[in-house]
């Protein structure tokens, strides 16, 4: 069985999740579309190009888990968070940030709006889906370019 | 014959978006994906691939001196560079490297096939945007673009800019030296060289002017704690 953060033992994750993608580059949604659609029961429902799109999207889509770049135009990931926070209906709605600032403050920025997990571009291929699984299950999961941190 | 294909980004979910949308198109394989520039050339080297698409910010090599080394290797090699800027000097730099072809990579899921195919048609594309850019310089200045401010790139040798870029990134010479395969004391004679021709007096220097001509490139982030930049109802 495969290992986990800490040598614990992974779950094996059947449960569905609704997914929306907000990010201003098309090519990027794409290849983040094309990691998490491999996985079992996840499906994407969406796709937004900025901070004002996605909050529509929200709204309209009810995803459990937004998956939010942070340097936008029109409305920035960090405002965006800010504001879904404040207007979301589903309370087990959870906010990820997949961006290219691979900084501890931006980090902690990202997790004072309200998001509960953080992932750098770079690193996503190897770091998405557990990010994505974690937040689903209301857990944090937070990694820089150096490696995943996950916490419950 | 498949058109064969090489991605060249440092970020694998970038690759991943960019596979995805080209081998959709019958005929056309990603042969190969790079992530940094000294990669791209030696796979290019290897797959003698028919198109490569380089990012311009990569580490180790940066795009445009990627581009510039290809086609020392094979002035046959139909390169097209991505970048998220369309200043006039990358523009003008990346022509100048050889790049037949210029995609912002907002653009990219709409513009790259249209791209990699005037290429293989022997044709140049640039995306729309920067195609008016290209043709207002040329009207103005009777010249494809300006040159008003030209870079001051020509006065290093080629791996003059690839120490810059590696100096600049934070390397030591030590490190660069491992990297490049040369011994520390080559390395640092590169940079004193560097350092008087370009009339810079530390690291700092050199960094601010590696940014300023585009051999690295850096993201600023939003202003942390402030409202948007605009207001929504």
């Amino acid at each position: 069985m495969a290992k986990g953060l800490h040598g614990l033992p992974q779950r094996a994750n059947l449960m569905a999740v609704r997914i929306l993608l907000v990010d201003d580059h098309p090519i990027v949604r794409q290849g983040l579309r094309t990691l998490l659609e491999g996985r079992p029961g996840w499906e994407v429902v969406g796709e937004a190009s900025d901070g004002v799109e996605a909050l529509d999207k929200v709204e309209v889509l009810q995803p459990d888990v937004v998956v939010l770049d942070v340097t936008m135009p029109r409305m920035n990931g960090l405002e965006a968070c800010r504001r879904i926070q404040q207007q979301k209906r589903k309370t087990s709605l959870e906010v990820l940030f997949v961006t290219q600032h691979d900084s501890p403050q931006m980090m902690r920025e990202a997790l004072d709006a309200g998001a509960r997990g953080y992932v750098v571009k770079s690193n996503a291929a190897r770091d998405l889906l557990e990010a994505v699984e974690a937040v689903s299950q209301h857990r944090v999961f937070t990694a820089l370019a150096r490696g995943p941190q996950a916490s419950c | 014959m498949k058109l064969r294909i090489l991605l060249a980004d440092d970020h694998e979910i970038v690759r991943r978006g960019l596979c995805s949308l080209l081998q959709k198109r019958e005929g056309w394989e990603v042969c190969g994906e790079a992530s940094d520039g000294r990669e791209a050339v030696e796979m290019a080297r290897q797959l003698k691939p028919d198109v490569v698409i380089v990012d311009i910010g990569m580490p180790y090599l940066n795009g445009l001196d990627t581009t510039r080394q290809l086609l020392q290797l094979d002035p046959n090699f139909k390169v097209i560079v991505l970048t998220i800027t369309d200043s006039d000097q990358v523009i003008r730099e990346a022509l100048d490297a050889g790049a037949r072809g210029f995609v912002l990579k907002s653009d990219a899921a709409r513009d790259l096939v249209a791209a990699v195919e005037a290429l293989q048609s022997k044709r140049m594309f640039f995306t729309p945007r920067v195609n008016d850019l290209v043709l207002a310089g040329f009207l103005e200045k009777g010249h494809a673009i300006s040159r008003t401010e030209p870079p001051d790139l020509p006065t290093l040798t080629a791996r003059e800019r690839e120490v810059t870029q590696l100096l600049a990134e934070g390397k030591s010479s030590k490190e660069v030296a491992v990297l490049l395969n040369l011994s520390t004391k080559t390395v640092e004679t590169h940079r004193s060289n560097i350092m008087r021709k370009l009339s810079l007096h530390s690291i700092r220097d050199l960094v601010v002017y590696a940014i300023k001509n585009n051999i690295i490139q850096i993201q600023m982030p939003p202003q942390l704690r402030t409202v948007s930049e605009t207001t929504v109802v």
